[in-house]
């Protein structure tokens, strides 16, 4: 089992490196084609035929000058608007752009090989900072609204406050001494 | 007895070779100034083209792959990181992991993901049969076509048989001329696998084709 995962390894070796010098050999317009003997005649055959026949199809001119110049205008947008104020993040800035550009493509971020990186950097960046700043507002106005709701105390109820405090602070000191002593 | 050990420190020798990228060049150029986007459009048109229209056996589905796939690597082109190749490498300019990434690569991933997205909404269409296609646009020699025409439609019908995955291996081995290693990393897959599909495919159409007349 493993002898046949091998030569069948072996073999596909082979057959790579002949189409490796068969591309090579047409790449530098070689006429002779490298011989490989150790390769199957009939696989030979086919790589040469395939070499041949499977040829590179150029689309039509008037195509190619069309798509050139829908690239020379969205590369226009993408220049003006990578050229905004500083104030807008780069983000901002990136989403503008791929929204001037791709507005008229359907654009499936499902098929972006580059959306689901820049889904990750989008979010957090942003509902971070927004959390950040509601806790610090919310915190903030629970301070002003607790300090505005309690109501100042009469004049005698602030006297019995501090003579709590005196008596306990008075407690502690004199178990302090006797402990000492 | 010791054994000398011949180890120098550091990184392995894969991490600190290089490979240049050959289109790092317009690719700079082109984020630099997205005008000069042209060079690299006008570099890979035809073999993205060629790509998508041997996967979808229609030239004007060819077309707005084509355009959707360059409109999207210039927006995406900001986002795009060369990836240095981690495995071994080969003469041909490879890269030597899936994981790797050239601008080419990157490009034909971008040009599959919009393959795929057509022909999920085209599945329910009827497509115009791959050699009849080829014949009536591709070959502008009239004469020669004529000549070669049973050899030539022979091959591609056969092609155009194979299962999706040998099909696009081969199509990118022979039309758009890249190495296993690039193929390894547009399709995702190791580079063994792809030998192996190669193989495979090649073994299909010799049997398919026959001998030589």
């Amino acid at each position: 089992m493993t002898f046949e995962r091998d030569s069948a390894d072996v073999d596909a070796l082979r057959t790579d490196r002949y189409l490796d010098a068969i591309l090579a050999a047409a790449e530098r317009h070689a006429i002779d084609v490298p011989a490989a003997i150790e390769i199957d005649p009939a696989l030979r055959r086919a790589a040469l035929r395939l070499r041949r026949d499977l040829v590179r199809v150029h689309p039509s001119f008037r195509f190619e000058e069309r798509l050139a110049r829908r690239l020379a205008e969205a590369a226009a947008e993408v220049s003006a608007t990578s050229t905004e104020p500083r104030g807008a993040s780069a983000q901002v800035r990136a989403d503008r752009r791929s929204a001037a550009v791709v507005r008229e493509v359907d654009w499936d971020p499902a098929v972006d090989p580059a959306a689901d990186l820049a889904r990750q950097d989008r979010r957090p960046l942003i509902i971070r900072g927004a959390v950040a700043s509601a806790a610090l507002g919310i915190a903030g106005a629970a301070i002003v609204v607790a300090r505005r709701r309690s109501r100042p105390l009469p004049p005698m109820a602030r006297a019995a406050r501090a003579v709590r405090r005196g008596s306990a602070a008075r407690r502690f000191s004199r178990a302090r001494r006797a402990r000492l002593a | 007895m010791a054994r000398a050990v011949f180890r120098r420190s550091g990184a392995p020798v894969e991490a600190r070779v290089r490979r240049l990228d050959l289109d790092r060049p317009l690719v700079e150029a082109a984020r630099s100034d997205p005008a000069r986007f042209d060079a690299i459009y006008r570099k890979y048109v035809a073999q993205v083209y060629s790509f998508a229209f041997y996967e979808l056996a229609d030239h004007h589905t060819a077309e707005d792959v084509t355009e959707q796939t360059f409109l999207r690597a210039l927006v995406a082109l900001p986002r795009f990181h060369e990836r240095a190749p981690r495995g071994a490498s080969d003469s041909r300019g490879g890269t030597g992991s899936p994981d790797a990434s050239t601008f080419r690569v990157w490009l034909f991933r971008i040009a599959r993901n919009v393959v795929a997205n057509e022909r999920r909404r085209i599945r329910r269409h009827p497509v115009v049969p791959l050699e009849g296609a080829l014949l009536s646009a591709a070959t502008p020699d009239v004469e020669g076509t004529a000549i070669r025409h049973d050899e030539a439609s022979a091959a591609w019908s056969v092609v155009g048989r194979l299962p999706d995955d040998r099909r696009r291996a081969l199509v990118l081995r022979f039309v758009d001329e890249m190495s296993t290693s690039e193929i390894a990393a547009v399709l995702g897959r190791t580079e063994g696998a792809v030998r192996v599909l190669i193989h495979r495919a090649l073994r299909s159409v010799a049997g398919e084709l026959g001998p030589e007349r």
